[in-house]
């Protein structure tokens, strides 16, 4: 029974990991370094819809498309803005991770100076709590719990059954070849950044209706999210997809067995021994 | 003149940090994104060995030293053969370990209700905290000057090698691992012993200060100077920490209703100029130094070339 809660209660809080993780992995494979700045994609998508639903008064499932596509449009801004220029410039993979973290700080602190530090709400839909196979969970739980594994399904076959995904995986395993064969390595790459900042948008939108609209969100998990898509190893959307549902799963299991704090502290043992014994792909 | 003794001690233990890191980093190609963790273990260790076990407070510092280099051993043990990455994230994964444990275990921290108070050594004298950074320097300048001098050297020259190609070094018979090992043991054993020494300057003690902020102003500081080059760090941190902390704060005059964006713009200055130095001048304001090559050997005489003179 304790097993069954620790996996029903992962599930719903692994929702928004697992389009974060999902997203960064995509920018990870595609341009071989791990972009921190989609810590701010995270934020934006919420500050987003704070936009749509509490500023303009769209309903909240009105405001969560909007909101995502505008996040994928701040996405490709920042890559064609700076990311793309570096990576021209023959800027190597840690220096790019350093860069992104100037990006994060600039975008993070740039939001600050303009809305203020404060903490926000969105207008929640109307709850209401259910009884679900014993368990319980409020709708807004179960919808973004549906609405995040269709987009996470949606994700799986662009990638993986669309010449989109074919393209992308093409120009990530021998970008010289895949041009050769007439990929247009731009367009793939504008798009790939489009869906990454996709779902993270939509990842911000689910984690602030839960608690709160902060500065600080995307940041808050852009660690774990940075080694869930390690432990899966780079690239690898699938994997992606069930490291951050068994880091969920995992986090819930503990919470439930020990303080919570503890259950930082064991995720992250255990996956800088994933580290270890598994290893990753050098960049 | 006490606050600006404290600014200045601060940003003593910034250079000495962001030193260290040029020595893993710069020379060495560790990317170690975990540098408020070994700084934290000495700083967190000192305080709980001083406040709870009544230890000197000399002592203390060496055992957390000495704590945060056995840590650094095993983690390195751990992951140090792995790519950058994998070890990017791993160290920023070990500090996030260690500030958690810090607000969890609160029979030895006192949690984040805070931990003190620590006292300045010398404690009878007037001007102490000047002592201190008098200290403080003193060992910020030993480790610059260890650093040159480790780049000049035979172990510098192995260091280098391995961060342009290590399976070339290691071809060459050089013992690559180890070197990686040890150096990374000692430089955050070092990164420890400035912790310490912090732990002074702060007096008491909360998680807060473990926040992963400290490692990427360090970051940032040693990427604008310029990672590789010796001075790179000290000139990092005066144009992060000394004209933002130091000069904007003391002496900028900025109206009272502004004074809590201070902080905000600051770190969006950071990002723009951390962009700005990354698309424009990769190797940080100060460059690349190349390696000191001595010229004033005497080329060697071929014999049959000296027998043909007579």
């Amino acid at each position: 029974m304790l097993l069954l809660d620790a996996i029903f209660i992962g599930l719903l809080e692994a929702s928004p990991l697992v389009l974060a993780a999902m997203g960064f992995t995509l920018i990870f494979y595609l341009n071989g370094f791990m972009n921190i700045a989609f810590a701010e994609t995270i934020t934006f998508g919420a500050y987003l819809a704070i936009l749509f639903n509490v500023v303009l008064g769209l309903h909240f499932y009105m405001a969560i498309v909007p909101s995502m596509l505008f996040s994928g449009a701040m996405s490709v801004a920042v890559y064609l803005a700076i990311f793309r220029p570096a990576l021209n410039r023959g800027v190597g993979p840690t220096e790019m991770i350093i860069l992104s973290v100037g990006v994060s700080f600039m975008l993070r602190y740039g939001l600050i100076l303009a809305v203020g530090p404060e903490n926000l709400f969105l207008n929640e839909p109307r709850i209401a709590y259910m009884q679900f196979l014993g368990m319980g969970a409020t709708n807004l739980q179960l919808i973004a719990l549906v609405l995040v594994f269709a987009m996470a399904g949606l994700l799986y076959w662009i990638i993986y059954n669309t010449g989109l995904g074919e393209q992308m995986r093409g120009l990530a395993n021998n970008h010289e070849l895949a041009m050769a064969s007439g990929i247009n390595p731009h367009r793939t790459s504008v798009a790939i950044w489009f869906i990454a900042g996709c779902a993270g948008g939509l990842s911000g939108v689910f984690s602030g209706v839960f608690a709160q609209v902060t500065p600080y969100m995307g940041w808050n998990v852009i660690l774990i999210t940075m080694l869930v898509t390690i432990v899966a190893g780079i690239g690898s959307v699938r994997g992606a997809l069930v490291a951050a549902v068994v880091a969920g799963i995992l986090t819930a299991f503990i919470t439930l067995v020990s303080k919570p704090l503890y259950s930082e502290v064991v995720l992250l043992l255990a996956f800088i021994g994933v580290l270890t014994f598994r290893g990753a792909r050098a960049a | 003149m006490d606050y600006l003794i404290f600014s200045l001690s601060l940003m003593l233990v910034y250079i000495g940090l962001a030193q260290l890191l040029h020595v893993q980093f710069g020379l060495l190609g560790i990317p170690n994104f975990g540098v408020v963790g070994f700084w934290g273990i000495g700083l967190y260790g000192t305080g709980v060995l001083f406040v709870e076990f009544s230890f000197p407070l000399l002592l203390a510092i060496i055992v957390a030293s000495g704590l945060s280099a056995v840590l650094a051993y095993g983690l390195s043990v751990l992951v140090l053969q792995r790519s950058g990455q994998a070890i990017l994230a791993a160290t920023l994964a070990f500090a996030a370990i260690v500030s958690t444990l810090v607000i969890t275990e609160k029979q030895l921290t006192n949690g984040v209700q805070g931990l003190g108070t620590i006292g300045f050594p010398f404690g009878d004298l007037a001007n102490r905290n000047a002592i201190f950074l008098g200290i403080l320097a003193g060992v910020v300048g030993i480790l610059i000057w260890a650093s040159a001098r480790l780049r000049d050297s035979r172990l510098g020259r192995v260091m280098l090698a391995i961060r342009d190609n290590e399976e070339l070094a290691a071809s060459l018979g050089k013992d690559t691992s180890t070197t990686k090992r040890m150096t990374f043991a000692v430089t955050c054993g070092l990164m420890g012993l400035l912790g310490g020494l912090s732990a002074p300057l702060h007096q008491f003690l909360v998680p807060y200060l473990l926040a992963p902020s400290l490692t990427f102003a360090v970051w940032i500081a040693l990427v604008l100077g310029g990672k590789a080059h010796n001075l790179g760090a000290m000139m990092g941190v005066f144009a992060t920490f000394g004209l933002f902390d130091i000069v904007v704060e003391t002496y900028a005059p900025v109206p009272p209703d502004y004074a809590l964006l201070v902080p905000n713009f600051k770190l969006f200055c950071y990002g723009v100029l951390l962009v700005l130095i990354i698309m424009f001048r990769p190797t940080g304001i100060l460059g690349e130094e190349g390696p000191k090559v001595r010229t004033t050997a005497p080329p060697a005489r071929l014999p049959n070339a000296a027998l043909g003179e007579e």
